[in-house]
């Protein structure tokens, strides 16, 4: 028949688009699907499964330091295999969420320690209250940590690194200046004080800046804690503290430090900023720098001549306390993960003393398990151990989930102080006006 | 559906006519099957999944209930951000796309000489089109730097104290928009190539009537290029309201850059479904950015047919 070649072409290429639809499906999980089985020795059936661990360490510091820790956890046992997926930061997050909806999530995943409760809410992690009864580990924590795992009193995720920010200054310019290298400023009027006499002027332009509080990673969100008593934007029962006298008398300080060195000064100091031996505290430029603890790792190893020494940062006044930000990542286990209770020992494993001391020592980045970063041999270097003295001033807020997306409508204001088109005051009355609106919307 | 089948000649028995051209009607379909499964699963499904979700709460993970037109009712009348957003990408679409279209027809005419050399100029102002994506926005961040940027320090020699580019929220859409002129050479290619086409005996004729190379120009040149001036125009409209990764780059983690001057349509709408998670609101906006496309898209057709000159004349 005439038709007949048609027909046959016709299949073919329906069939030729089958295979390519089924190409292009994931790849098979057998890794962490199927799971093997064996006998052990005395006869009791036991089964091999494979978990998959998603990160996003993927430097060359990172990379060798947590595949150590997983193939230590491997070796420790022999019912469990962890595989190491690393994704990059910029996909990890999404491609998460796409594979909870698809049902096939990552066993274990590293995640931000700030949206634990939304996460939970949109049921994106496993809830570990039954895991927490049998083992109880909540003791091993950082109490301040833990609160942020929490989700209507229940925890669904574990805190496993964290940080804190220090005021590093230059030794060598303390002496230049005549000030004491061994007296850090301790309050803001002795910042102030201290950052007019390191400053060091060619003419008109700067040769160093002595301190300017909004450079380096302590941000007016930062700020705001540090100058109003520990207290961050919302209060203890999800009220907003956007508006308080605390708040709007830093942000009149912050502003004070640009209006003497001038915004076009500031903007164009800062857009020399680089990195490694450009980064503005190691190549000299600036005296006084706000950073996290593993801010040394640089310092070690762009400025090897740098005499530094670290303090927390300075207080309003003697006695308002020396407050600091954090931040950090947890560990969770994805809803619909195929193997919550291995992964449930992994993720204890992970945050465990051994796992936790390692992650310290190779990184100097501040763990969660309180044994483990106040270990002895982590604390013989001087800027950890101050970061772990540091973690007792340092806040770590959870944001109520009535409010997420509250950034976008504060941040703004905070430009326009800067940009000098809202008064400090007007600029906070307006934010906690926009956050309550939208608290309101979504309660 | 127009077959073969239906000019088979007339003296054939009726129903093994009608039977043949069923058969080779299923055969053009199965034929076009791979385009069908792609429109329908990858294009159609997903747009229709997504109108329909845009009536929902969706999150992705946890729910998925019809709550009317409540994503519309809060976007128009009770989210600050939406506006602003939409302001900053209607902003940028309307200086952008005059601009462009502008800078790439004047640059193409001067490429268009006969000159010594043309080639390399051409290659030269034709590259900055292959280059983009993420390495080009962090090499104009470094242009556009205050103090030690190259624009600045140009606009020194002039005696122009730069702006402060991309940390004022005046400069920052100019910023943009500059950036995006330095790529016209896509644009350049395309007329070059329709000037090429334009007859010289109309340009001689227009000459021994003493014509000037103005008036040529306006009533020559454009009109014969104006189909690609139309396609350049159209293309860039719908392209510029896409514009994210400029406003996700160039500001602090995708934050909208000072004052929320670089939050862009598509930026508030990727943080609102991968952020928040609120993929129905982010739906709602996706179409209702659709629809803003279609109608200027469809004013701009409805406008050619003033300006537009087709050679050969409407059918």
């Amino acid at each position: 028949m005439r038709a007949r070649p048609i027909w046959h072409a016709a299949w073919l290429t329906m069939l030729s688009c089958m295979l390519l639809l089924t190409a292009c499906t994931p790849e098979s999980r057998s890794s962490s699907g199927a799971p093997t089985t064996g006998t052990s020795g005395d006869g009791a059936a036991q089964e091999k499964v494979t978990i998959d661990f998603w990160t996003f360490w993927g430097s060359e510091t990172r990379r060798p330091i947590i595949e150590k820790i997983i193939e230590d956890f491997n070796s420790s046992q022999d019912r469990i295999v962890v595989k190491h997926t690393y994704l990059p930061f910029g996909d990890i997050w999404t491609k998460n969420l796409a594979s909870i909806a698809a049902g096939t999530p990552a066993d274990v995943i590293v995640n931000d320690y700030a949206d634990v409760n939304l996460r939970a809410s949109k049921n994106q992690n496993t809830n570990l209250t039954a895991y927490l009864q049998q083992d109880d580990i909540e003791s091993r924590f950082y109490p301040e940590l833990w609160n942020n795992v929490l989700y209507n009193d229940e925890a669904y995720a574990l805190p496993f690194n964290t940080d804190t920010r220090l005021l590093y200054y230059n030794k060598e310019a303390f002496r230049e200046a005549g000030l004491d290298p061994e007296q850090p400023p301790q309050t803001w009027a002795e910042l102030e004080e201290y950052a007019q006499q390191l400053d060091k002027k060619a003419g008109d332009t700067y040769e160093r800046v002595g301190f300017y509080p909004l450079w380096g990673d302590f941000g007016v969100d930062s700020w705001l804690i540090n100058g109003d008593a520990g207290n961050g934007y919302f209060g203890e029962n999800d009220e907003t503290t956007i508006d308080t006298p605390g708040k709007v008398a830093t942000l009149e300080w912050l502003k004070s430090w640009q209006d003497r060195l001038g915004r076009q000064t500031v903007d164009a100091i800062k857009a020399d900023f680089g990195s490694g031996v450009s980064d503005p505290f190691i190549s000299g430029k600036v005296a006084m720098y706000i950073q996290t603890g593993t801010y040394n790792t640089q310092i070690e190893e762009f400025g090897q001549d740098l005499d530094i020494g670290v303090a927390p940062i300075p207080e309003r006044e003697e006695g308002s306390g020396h407050w600091s930000s954090g931040g950090g990542f947890v560990v969770e286990i994805p809803k619909g993960a195929k193997h919550p209770d291995e992964a449930w020992e992994f993720i204890k494993y992970l945050t465990d003393v051994d796992a936790q001391k390692y992650w310290a020592m190779e990184n100097f980045d501040n763990v969660s398990n309180i044994e483990a970063a106040e270990d002895p041999e982590a604390n013989k270097n001087e800027v950890y151990k101050a970061s772990v003295e540091n973690l007792v001033n340092t806040k770590v807020f959870q944001v109520p989930l009535s409010a997420s997306g509250y950034k976008d409508l504060i941040n703004p204001h905070m430009d326009a102080v800067f940009l000098d088109k809202e008064t400090p005051q007007q600029a906070l009355q307006q934010a906690q006006k926009d956050v309550q609106s939208l608290m309101n919307k979504n309660k | 559906m127009k077959t073969p089948a239906r000019t088979l000649t007339p003296t054939a028995p009726k129903k093994k006519r009608s039977k043949l051209a069923r058969r080779e009607e299923l055969q053009g379909y199965l034929f076009i099957s791979p385009w069908l499964i792609g429109l329908f699963g990858i294009t159609l499904f997903p747009m229709l999944f997504s109108l329909y979700g845009s009536f929902t709460n969706y999150d992705v993970t946890s729910r998925m209930d019809f709550i009317g037109v409540g994503n519309y009712m809060r976007m128009f009348t009770e989210d600050p951000l939406f506006w602003k957003s939409l302001y900053n990408t209607l902003y940028y679409v309307a200086f952008m796309v005059p601009l462009t279209t502008i800078g790439s027809i004047l640059l193409a005419l001067m490429l268009n000489e006969r000159i010594v050399g043309m080639r390399f100029f051409r290659t030269i102002y034709y590259l900055p089109a292959v280059l983009s994506g993420v390495g080009v926005y962090f090499l104009w961040i470094q242009l556009l730097n205050p103090s030690t940027g190259l624009i600045n320090t140009m606009l020194g020699w002039v005696g122009i104290p730069g702006p402060a580019w991309l940390s004022d929220p005046m400069w920052t859409k100019p910023a943009i928009i500059l950036m995006k002129m330095w790529s016209v050479g896509g644009g350049m290619l395309l007329y070059l190539a329709s000037l090429q086409g334009v007859p010289s005996q109309l340009y001689e004729s227009a000459k021994l009537d003493g014509a000037s190379a103005f008036r040529r120009f306006f009533h020559i040149t454009l009109p014969m290029i104006s189909p690609v001036i139309f396609f350049d125009v159209v293309t860039s409209f719908i392209g510029g309201f896409q514009i994210f990764q400029e406003g996700y780059v160039m500001t602090d983690s995708g934050s909208g850059g000072p004052m929320g001057s670089l939050l862009f349509y598509n930026l508030y709408m990727w943080n609102q479904a991968f952020q928040l998670f609120d993929m129905g609101y982010a739906m709602a906006m996706a179409w209702v950015l659709f629809v803003i496309v279609l109608i200027l898209t469809l004013i701009n057709l409805r406008m050619s047919k003033r300006w537009v000159y087709y050679e050969g004349g409407e059918d």
